[in-house]
């Protein structure tokens, strides 16, 4: 049964509307906008990946926050951003430096969301960014010079910045903003890729007179999150730009903003040209536990009943994968990626939640999964060979205290507080599995002693690359799980590993670097990786020479 | 003010209704999200139970909060006597060997922490609101009162002559409906219609320039874009008449405009 599952993958993928494989480039953040973070080569695959050595590093030179990015690679040159928005341009054959560029941030960020970056998105001759003052800047791709830049809103006003990759689409670049977690109304903007003109703006929560604006109780809308902090996909088919939206604000007390709080918590699809709502999927109506829908939207066709389906998946932080019809926002499935799950039961057949656990105002209440989630925004991925979808799962919970909070602009908006508990069954800690992505049925599960923060690359070898907080960066056979090739890296991982080609070799590249709010977070339930080493270094493999 | 502090500090031992007050504060603005964690546990911040540290450096960090990192200034959003109590309560945890803070960090009942998002008269709180409204094109993406909203031009705190008139305090203050209407006709001398080698043409503000480059905010939509050019693809910048700040503030009805005269005025002349 698994033995023949690759074989007859290799003749579905040849099938599919949409392929969501890279090859020689990886030019978008996902891999290829449908975000399955797959890579169609396989020279390096099971038989060989033992022998992979590390080729050349890169370092940034700036260790603070983490290096959370995900690299990109155009035409044999990598384009890759690390914290306080170094961004560089480095031969990505050799490993040497074309051009770098350190944004100039204020001495003082001051806000919850820094200073930490995921990425750049490249195209149209220009190398694009969000800052963590709330900028988005182009670069010359060739030369690294600044050719224009647009400052979104004054973060100390908003409280809200910029950390996650741009989306590109036709002649547009679209850019989310953070602030989920302070009193601010989310959106997503698109801006002209030549003069940085905003193009449109979706406000991800309705104002007065729009659809979905009679879900917030009062004036809660204004300062409701729905922060749009990842980076979205596209189906240039549909010509539909999907991004998740986070939580709604205040985190954890909800009862100044009664009402399911559109479109919080919701996948959106938007039309690229417009910024006009096509449907949307609130996967968490009225959230109180920061369970934000903010993920990664993995663009994949799959049967569904025995009829050919166009689906979306996205994981949401509070442990539960929803797939729906990104045609139309129909819901599918959702089947869960962690174990310890108490704030629902489950969900039925048509999407509702069942049995919600909402903690009480004023009392220490104990909710699984923690803040940080059933899974971290670190990206999962989809195979087409072997059809499954390869995601992380962490098994935590965490002791909350709802209090009552007014909104102040600028300022965190979290409406209570919380402390990381062990969790109600077994050990705390992660594992990486893989799954149907359209059942949950799980095929096989790697624990790891520690949440696994780092994303997965997967590959036409057969193969998904992944790190932990320890410094490993490691490759799992993607049919069995079986580990087959550990490196040491010396920090830990929070970036996402890709794979590219140069002048006909395969080279995977992780960035290694441990740091980040959740990393920040650990020392609660393992008091030892307070002092894990920090680092921002950029390592790339590939099989050596044959002789 | 810093010097009388810190002899405060010294000379008061740390009183239990201070540390409890401290307590508060800190779980209210400290230990939330992703910052020191419940009770010092560590959070996105690095902990600070279990640890020692001077009260004097404690006392700087808080208040002015620490360059290049994610730690804020806390003068101005707490008051002094909060940011003491906060200093207290953290050297207070020096001596907390255990791992898990108390089970209810926070009683029920205690509200957050007031912090005023605005200082001013309330005659002056609506036309604030108006001024910095994320929910509309508003003021603040291209002008900055009081170091607050995103300055491509003077920050109006400044603009005395344009709201008082030109002998500021002996003349009585501009009526605030005179204002807007001004608001509305006037364009401005700063202005320029920027013509590229390409052959677009926009309305510009010059930010900066040098030997080699131009660099402009290109006006033609908000936010501004600060675009920068090579000399040579710049073919001319000439004053521009036709621009009127009417087609930005649309978003506002006349009474709105009305209130945010108010504002700035009270921002610029205190009264």
């Amino acid at each position: 049964m698994i033995r023949g599952l690759a074989g007859a993958g290799l003749l579905a993928a040849a099938l599919f509307a949409q392929d969501g494989s890279t090859r020689n480039d990886w030019p978008h953040y996902g891999g290829e906008r449908s975000a399955w973070r797959y890579s169609a080569l396989d020279q390096i695959n099971r038989t060989n990946v033992g022998r992979l050595k590390a080729a050349w590093a890169f370092q940034t030179g700036k260790v603070d926050g983490g290096f959370n990015a995900t690299p990109l690679v155009v035409d044999g040159i990598m384009y890759v951003s690390s914290s306080w928005n170094r961004v560089f341009a480095i031969d990505a054959e050799t490993g040497k430096e074309i051009w770098h560029y350190f944004y100039q941030n204020p001495r003082e960020i001051g806000i919850i969301y820094s200073p930490w970056t995921r990425g750049v998105a490249v195209g149209a001759g220009r190398v694009f960014f969000g800052t963590l003052d709330n900028n988005v800047v182009a670069l010359d791709q060739k030369t690294g010079r600044e050719q224009w830049r647009v400052n979104v809103e004054d973060m100390r006003q908003c409280g809200c910045n910029i950390t996650g990759a741009p989306l590109l689409v036709k002649d547009k670049v679209i850019v989310g903003v953070t602030g989920g977690d302070s009193a601010h109304r989310g959106y997503l903007t698109a801006f002209d890729v030549n003069t940085g003109r905003k193009a449109w703006r979706f406000w991800t929560i309705p104002g007065p007179g729009e659809q979905g604006h009679d879900t917030w109780a009062g004036d809660s809308w204004k300062h409701g999150g729905g922060a749009t902090w990842l980076t979205g996909s596209y189906d240039p088919d549909l010509n539909l730009v999907y991004w998740g939206v986070g939580n709604a604000a205040a985190d954890f007390y909800g009862d100044a903003r009664k009402g399911t709080n559109l479109y919080t918590d919701s996948i959106i699809a938007l039309d690229a040209d417009t910024g006009k709502l096509k449907w949307y999927y609130q996967e968490v109506p009225h959230d109180v536990w920061d369970f934000d829908a903010a993920y990664e939207c993995v663009l994949f066709d799959a049967p569904v009943n025995g009829a050919p389906r166009k689906l979306l998946l996205n994981v949401n932080k509070g442990g539960y994968a929803f797939v729906v019809d990104r045609t139309n926002g129909e819901f599918i499935s959702a089947w869960p990626v962690a174990e310890n799950i108490n704030w629902i039961k489950g969900v039925d057949s048509k999407g509702n939640l069942i049995g919600r656990n909402e903690p009480p105002v004023g009392k220490t209440f104990i909710t699984c999964p923690s803040i940080g989630g059933g899974r971290q925004w670190n990206h999962g991925s989809y195979s087409p060979r072997t059809k499954w979808f390869y995601t992380t799962g962490i098994e935590w919970c965490q002791a909350v205290t709802v209090t009552p909070e007014e909104p102040k602009a600028g300022l965190n908006f979290f409406g209570g507080v919380f402390q990381l508990r062990p969790p109600m069954h077994g050990p705390a800690g992660g594992h990486l599995d893989a799954y149907d992505p359209v059942t949950g049925k799980k095929f096989w599960s790697y624990p790891s002693k520690y949440p696994l923060l780092a994303s997965q690359l997967s590959t036409a070898g057969d193969l998904v690359f992944t790190g932990d907080p320890e410094g490993n960066f490691f490759a799992l056979d993607a049919v069995t799980g079986k580990k087959l090739w550990n490196f040491p890296t010396g920090s830990g991982h929070r970036g996402s590993a890709i794979s590219y080609s140069v002048k006909g070799k395969q080279y995977v590249a992780t960035p290694s670097g441990w740091g980040s709010a959740l990393a920040g977070l650990l020392p609660q339930l393992w008091p030892e990786t307070e002092d894990f080493p920090p680092g921002s270094t950029l390592f790339v493999f590939a099989l050596p020479e044959e002789r | 003010m810093i010097a009388l502090a810190l002899l405060l500090l010294a000379q008061s031992a740390a009183e239990p209704t201070v540390i409890a007050r401290g307590e508060k504060i800190f779980a209210q603005s400290c230990s939330v999200g992703y910052c020191h964690g419940v009770a010092g546990a560590a959070g996105r911040g690095p902990r600070l139970r279990g640890r020692t540290f001077s009260k004097d450096y404690l006392l700087n960090v808080t208040r002015d909060g620490i360059p290049s990192s994610a730690m804020p200034a806390w003068k101005g959003r707490l008051r002094d006597d909060e940011i003491r109590a906060v200093v207290e309560y953290v050297a207070s945890l020096s001596s907390a060997t255990d791992p898990a803070p108390p089970a209810n960090p926070m009683p029920p009942g205690i509200g957050p922490a007031a912090i005023p998002s605005f200082s001013g008269p309330p005659e002056a709180a609506r036309g604030h609101a108006l001024f910095f409204d994320p929910a509309r094109n508003n003021c603040s993406v291209c002008h900055a009162v009081g170091g607050r909203g995103i300055a491509i031009g003077p920050d109006l705190t400044t603009m005395r002559t344009n709201l008082i008139g030109p002998a500021p305090t002996t003349l009585p203050l501009k009526d605030a409906a005179e204002l807007t209407s001004q608001i509305h006709a006037t364009g401005s001398r700063h202005v320029l219609t920027a013509k590229l080698a390409s052959g677009e043409e926009f309305p510009a503000l010059l930010a900066e320039q040098d030997s080699s480059q131009v660099r402009l905010y290109d006006l033609t939509v908000t936010p501004p874009v600060r675009r920068t050019f090579a000399r040579r693809d710049v073919v001319s910048l000439t004053q521009n008449a036709a621009w009127r700040h009417e087609d930005f503030v649309h978003d506002y009805s006349a009474s709105e405009l009305e209130d945010v005269v108010v504002y700035l005025r009270w921002a610029a002349t205190g009264r």
